[in-house]
């Protein structure tokens, strides 16, 4: 039922008290369907890709440390891969596992973040609450083992720049084996929350024909069916020397993304209690190197999908050219296939649901009733909530936990 | 597929038109004419399942602007790019978008930011590039940006 004449367009952003970085989206809407949608970047181009050409290579990686409020590791280890590539060199096995440890606590504390933001889109600020509570650990980790929750200034190329405190080690394995229970219990809670099947079940789906076309990474490529993971693609680190599992899913809707982060989750703590265990001797890096002419590409696993890195050296000590091509800038593309023709509603968690750098928006309406009959008050909508919950249990064949009053 | 069987492949159906560089069993090269850039696209992305343009660089190089696609395979370690010398100053070059959804943003990126025409691209707004900056291409080297921060009136060292 298409009528031009209702079209009305949405503008969400670009600066909104929900998002916490800027980004526009215009959402063309007849009546409560989405018919088209646009997105505008240009708010925060920092020029980081001409920045780099004016820094040497060990002070790049620093630098790269800033694209993203999350992935520090990823991006300045990622540029590394790439100068490793150009030069021909492998990186010593206590390097590669101190990455490794850097790479997995990197992830979860963004999985976590993700869940928790999901959670909130929706109005489900239980899973809000409850992961971030979880996330804080993970950040402490990280700082205890670094000396900063977010920015380590570990890599370099050819390895690490300083290495791990040994001495707090059990500590941290203590702190993961609390976060496996913990991540646990959260994952079995949301996976069989039956208002969370019902909300987020065939939402937003992304088939797996137009993943591939759009070039989609990451949890978003491996909850539409593709098994790809550069960890496992292009084994860097210590990921061909350490168990664990390819989490895929071939629903590609958001449920499916909630499941494969989630269950990402526990395979990150897989990760880090190997490596925790088997952490090698040796250097930790290949002392100074010089960069020859030449080219080079690298390849990373960031939380959010491949991350690559193009590096063209002429023989001085700064690159000619470095090409940054974070995995939100092919996964937001793909919200042309998977929220056209879908309810406004389920076009904000969609959005979300490929965690891009920043997120959504929700709207809230305030109700009068013109018979002036009684609004309903807090008791009376947390009563039809737990009716509706009951009710979709039922539905899904569940027994209903919960009881009505 | 490995490097080589790929530079191979490609040997047999380009002929002369590509000249294939092997750089590891996971990184080849391809140096192929602008106007062969679709159909070698096509060509990668029909023989090889999972196939997906990665990203795109754009480079100003003395001779000309350097485009290269960068093909990544999934499941496999193996990055095919096809590098392509556009000349100076009008850099053109053939889309893309209409081979595969994932060229149209970095195609535009690399318009603002280079000044390359993507012939057949079915959008060409900005992307990433300030509103402040008119002509101005800020990956060229050329590019001054003191007189750029004059010209917009911002303070010196700011």
């Amino acid at each position: 039922m298409s009528d031009p004449a209702s079209r009305k367009v949405i503008e969400i952003g670009p600066f909104h008290p929900l998002l916490e970085e800027p980004v526009g989206f215009s959402l063309t809407v007849e009546g409560e369907r989405v018919v088209a949608i646009d997105a505008r970047m240009d708010y925060i181009h920092k020029g980081l890709e001409r920045l780099a050409q004016e820094r040497t290579y060990d002070m790049v990686p620093i630098l790269l440390e800033r694209i993203c409020g999350i992935c520090s590791v990823t991006h300045s280890v990622c540029f590394c891969h790439a100068v490793e590539d150009l030069l021909g060199v492998e990186i010593p096995a206590r390097a590669a596992y101190i990455r490794t440890i850097l790479g997995e606590l990197e992830r979860l504390h963004s999985h976590l973040l993700w869940v928790g933001l999901a959670g909130h889109f929706i109005g489900y600020n239980t899973v809000f609450m409850w992961s971030w509570k979880y996330r804080e650990p993970v950040c402490d980790l990280f700082e205890m083992l670094t000396g900063h929750r977010q920015n380590s200034a570990l890599p370099i190329v050819g390895g690490v720049r300083r290495d791990l405190p040994v001495e707090y080690f059990p500590e941290a394995r203590r702190i993961l084996d609390e976060l496996a229970g913990q991540t646990a219990r959260l994952t079995a809670a949301v996976l069989d929350d039956p208002v969370l099947s019902a909300r987020l079940r065939g939402v937003g789906v992304l088939a797996r024909e137009a993943a591939l076309d759009f070039g989609v990474v990451g949890p978003t490529a491996r909850a539409a069916g593709l098994a790809t993971d550069v960890r496992r693609d292009e084994p860097y680190a210590a990921y061909a020397e350490v168990e664990w599992d390819l989490v895929t899913r071939d629903e590609g809707d958001v449920f499916a993304k909630a499941v494969v982060r989630l269950l990402e989750i526990a395979e990150s703590i897989r990760i880090l209690r190997q490596c925790f265990d088997r952490l090698p001797g040796g250097p930790i890096n290949l002392g100074t190197l010089h960069v020859p002419r030449g080219e080079g590409i690298g390849r990373y696993e960031a939380p959010r999908g491949e991350d690559v890195h193009y590096v063209r050296s002429n023989g001085t000590n700064m690159p000619e050219r470095l090409k940054v091509r974070a995995p939100s800038f092919v996964n937001i593309p793909s919200f042309k296939a998977s929220c056209l023709g879908a309810p406004l509603a389920d076009v904000l968690i969609t959005l979300a649901a490929c965690d891009p750098c920043y997120s959504c928006t929700e709207r809230a309406v305030v109700l009068q009733d013109r018979r002036g009959g009684p609004l309903p008050g807090a008791p009376e909508l947390l009563a039809a909530s737990r009716r509706r919950t009951a009710e979709l249990a039922r539905e899904l064949g569940r027994p209903p936990d919960l009881e009505l009053e | 597929m490995e490097a080589h069987e790929v530079g191979n492949g490609l040997r047999e159906a380009f002929g002369s038109r590509v000249e294939v560089a092997v750089a590891s069993p996971k990184r080849l090269y391809v140096r192929v004419a602008a106007v062969d850039l679709p159909e070698a696209a096509r060509w990668l992305r029909s023989h090889l399942p999972g196939c997906r343009l990665a990203t795109s660089t754009g480079i100003d190089l003395r001779d000309g602007i350097g485009l290269f696609h960068h093909f990544a395979v999934n499941g496999q370690s193996l990055v095919i790019t096809l590098k392509t010398l556009l000349e100076k100053p009008a850099a053109r070059a053939p889309s893309l978008a209409r081979e595969t959804a994932a060229a149209d943003w970095i195609e535009r990126e690399i318009h603002d930011l280079l000044g390359v025409a993507f012939e057949g691209h079915p959008d060409e707004r900005r992307l990433v590039k300030a509103e402040a900056m008119a002509d101005e291409l800020p990956l060229r080297r050329g590019f001054d940006v003191a007189r750029f921060k004059e010209r917009i009136g911002e303070r010196p060292g700011f």
